[in-house]
């Protein structure tokens, strides 16, 4: 193995003999990217704080993570994808998949902790269906992944022959509705330690380095040796494991396991990853920006929600702070 | 297609050679093949009312799949079409509901069509997002709209207002024939007008595209606009086919194009494919669908079925590429 690539690309724009000026940190601060999504997120706390009294509360906005943690845990595997140059459109299948996996193998009279285990291996299977097509035969990723969010669907339709399982053991309850301090939602904890584990391994790690190279220039890093093709396959191995864990809370939360489940999903885990800061076109993203693009996404929803507007307006809401928060990213990104 | 490794340039040999070079052949092959297994073995496929049924069935898939598929061709993806339908499919039929004719409705549909692809074409070519996520953000914002201020279902569209969707010429739905004229208009301009070269130049690479002196946003643009008006043909088929339009309508449907143009041999990098594929990719699918509700299999494994159908179309290409050649 030879030594990992440069650091991730911060500084592209400026030629090699260019030196590195040592900004001041709050200069530095002011320009990055996931300061100004901080910035829109507190703005639009602000202005959804007008609009219901309710919304600024501690309860709500705990309650609300009860919510956005499912897309959040994928969105979290979806960066990885995403800065890898790929996208991966069937995570929405694959937790229907995996939660019909874990409820009828359940119903089967498998041992429950038997059937997640079983879940979490049809979710990494699953992943590596994807990775091993992607990366081995160099299929493109949004035509393979279009293939399999139909076949898991399909899959998932098949197993529970349209069916649907809503008995489980009651400690069950506990993944998906379980209050810490009787405040605090059980899988926010959850969601904070798995966002903590990937943002390290990402920023930290040789691996995440790589899953930057990769997604910055593949020819090159191959060249430079290092392992394109399993660290390509990887990342959709680990969106699949996480998308098993989105899955398991999920059944908890809404105790059904059924084939329909996060139907359209893949789309708003991919909005959130994209406005966060992640570039469509690989090599650039940050865990912090994906998190603050689901929170920006999530608050919005409830808070718009909370104040009484229709749901099919924040449908419009979406869909419009998508739009612009890429384009202030692209702007930032052309700078 | 492992046939054709020519020894001496034979004129069939080499005929076959380039037929299988060509972007829809595995896809077309398989086609043929499986019409001609299902028309033995499946009862009630081979007759006449059940083609036909298939085939407009396929019309609307087919005619946005063949402008999504240029769009494609250019490098780029417009995941917006499922809102875009169903928007001017709404308005035309609240339109037809008023006049009762079919020429306002059309006219409605594909000028709305047409301003929605043109808002598509001006993010990507003026705010230069990525086509994904502008067509992404789109989609949310018509459907939203759509949802809150749609209210009501549109029902009861007057018949004279159905014809595209209904009407019949020399026993053949209008529907068949719309899907043709569509394809022939598009094969027009890629014979006959700089088009079609200039879509693919883009799409093989948009840098040298510029470089050589194409004027790469236009070319784009264009692209996305006629996906729109595309779409407001299709919505008019959709109001004409199924008489009603719901605010939820054709949910989901803007993978089906993609689908169809992928399972037909369009290159979804960019730069490959033909309009042939597009065509071929969606009667495949409703081919296949069809048979699976002849033989009664449950609704369930028809996602499941498009979902191999898609993988295996995928990795042929990659076999062919390997075996035979080809522009990659």
């Amino acid at each position: 193995m030879t030594t990992p690539v440069k650091a991730p690309v911060k500084s592209t724009k400026r030629g090699p003999g260019v030196p590195v000026q040592q900004e001041h940190w709050a200069r530095r601060a002011v320009g990055r990217r996931e300061t100004v999504l901080l910035g829109l997120l507190i703005v639009e706390c602000i202005v959804l704080g007008q609009l219901s009294e309710f919304f600024l509360t501690v309860d709500n906005l705990l309650d609300t993570s009860r919510f956005f943690v499912e897309a959040g845990l994928i969105a979290l595997g979806m960066t990885l994808v995403i800065i890898t140059r790929g996208i991966d459109l069937s995570v929405g299948s694959l937790l229907a998949l995996v939660s019909v996996t874990i409820g009828f193998s359940y119903q089967a009279g498998l041992p429950f902790a038997l059937a997640v285990l079983l879940g979490f291996v049809v979710g990494g299977l699953g992943g590596l269906v994807n990775g091993l097509l992607i990366a081995r035969l160099g299929l493109s990723a949004l035509a393979v992944t279009l293939g399999t969010m139909a076949l898991f669907r399909g899959v998932a339709f098949a197993v529970s022959d349209a069916g649907a399982v809503s008995s489980f053991p009651s400690s069950f309850d506990y993944v998906g509705q379980f209050y810490v301090g009787g405040q605090v939602p059980g899988q926010l904890l959850v969601f904070v330690v798995v966002a903590i584990l990937v943002a390290v391994m990402l920023g930290r790690s040789w691996f995440g380095r790589w899953i930057y190279a990769v997604g910055h220039n593949e020819l090159a890093a191959r060249f430079a040796g290092l392992p394109v093709t399993r660290t390509k396959a990887m990342v959709y191995v680990i969106t699949g494991l996480l998308v098993a864990l989105a899955a398991l809370i999920y059944t908890s939360r809404v105790s059904t396991a059924r084939g329909n489940a996060g139907m359209g999903l893949e789309l708003s885990v991919i909005a959130a990853v994209v406005l966060g800061g992640t570039d469509i076109r690989g090599g650039t993203g940050t865990i912090a920006g994906t998190i603050l693009g689901v929170l920006i996404l999530a608050m919005l929803q409830n808070g718009l929600t909370v104040a009484g507007v229709p749901t099919a307006w924040s449908l419009v809401a979406v869909g419009a702070v998508l739009i612009v928060g890429v384009y202030i990213n692209e702007t930032i990104r052309h700078d | 297609m492992s046939v054709a490794i020519p020894a001496r340039p034979s004129s069939p040999a080499e005929r076959l050679r380039r037929f299988a070079t060509r972007p829809e052949a595995p896809s077309l092959v398989f086609l043929l093949a499986a019409v001609a297994v299902f028309s033995i073995t499946v009862d009630g496929f081979l007759d006449v009312d059940n083609l036909q049924g298939t085939l407009s069935q396929v019309a609307i898939i087919g005619i946005v799949a063949l402008a999504v598929n240029q769009v494609i061709l250019g490098g780029e993806i417009d995941v917006s079409t499922g809102s875009m339908l169903a928007t001017c499919a709404f308005l035309a039929g609240l339109v037809a509901e008023r006049t009762s004719g079919l020429l306002a409705a059309l006219a409605v549909a594909l000028g709305v069509g047409a301003v929605l692809g043109a808002i598509n074409g001006l993010l990507i070519t003026r705010l230069r997002l990525p086509s994904i996520i502008a067509t992404l953000g789109l989609l949310y914002v018509l459907r939203g709209t759509l949802l809150a201020e749609g209210g009501d279902t549109v029902a009861n569209t007057p018949s004279g207002a159905r014809v595209l969707g209904t009407g019949e010429i020399l026993g053949i739905d209008v529907a068949v024939f719309l899907l043709i004229a569509v394809f022939g208009v598009f094969e027009l301009l890629h014979r006959h007008s700089l088009w079609g070269r200039e879509m693919l130049a883009v799409g093989g690479n948009a840098e040298a595209a510029r470089i050589a002196g194409l004027r790469v946003d236009w070319i784009r643009f264009r692209g996305f606009l006629l996906v729109g008006v595309c779409v407001g043909l299709a919505a008019v088929v959709y109001v004409g086919q199924i008489g009603q339009v719901q605010a939820t309508a054709a949910t989901g449907f803007e993978l089906q194009p993609i689908a169809a143009a992928v399972v037909g041999g369009t290159s979804i990098a960019g730069g490959r494919g033909s309009n042939l594929a597009p065509i071929v990719g969606a009667v495949l699918i409703g081919v296949i669908l069809n048979v699976l509700t002849l033989l009664s299999v449950t609704g369930t494994y028809a996602d499941l079925v498009m979902g191999a159908l898609i993988l295996v179309a995928i990795s042929t290409d990659v076999l062919r590429r390997r075996l035979v050649g080809g522009s990659a």
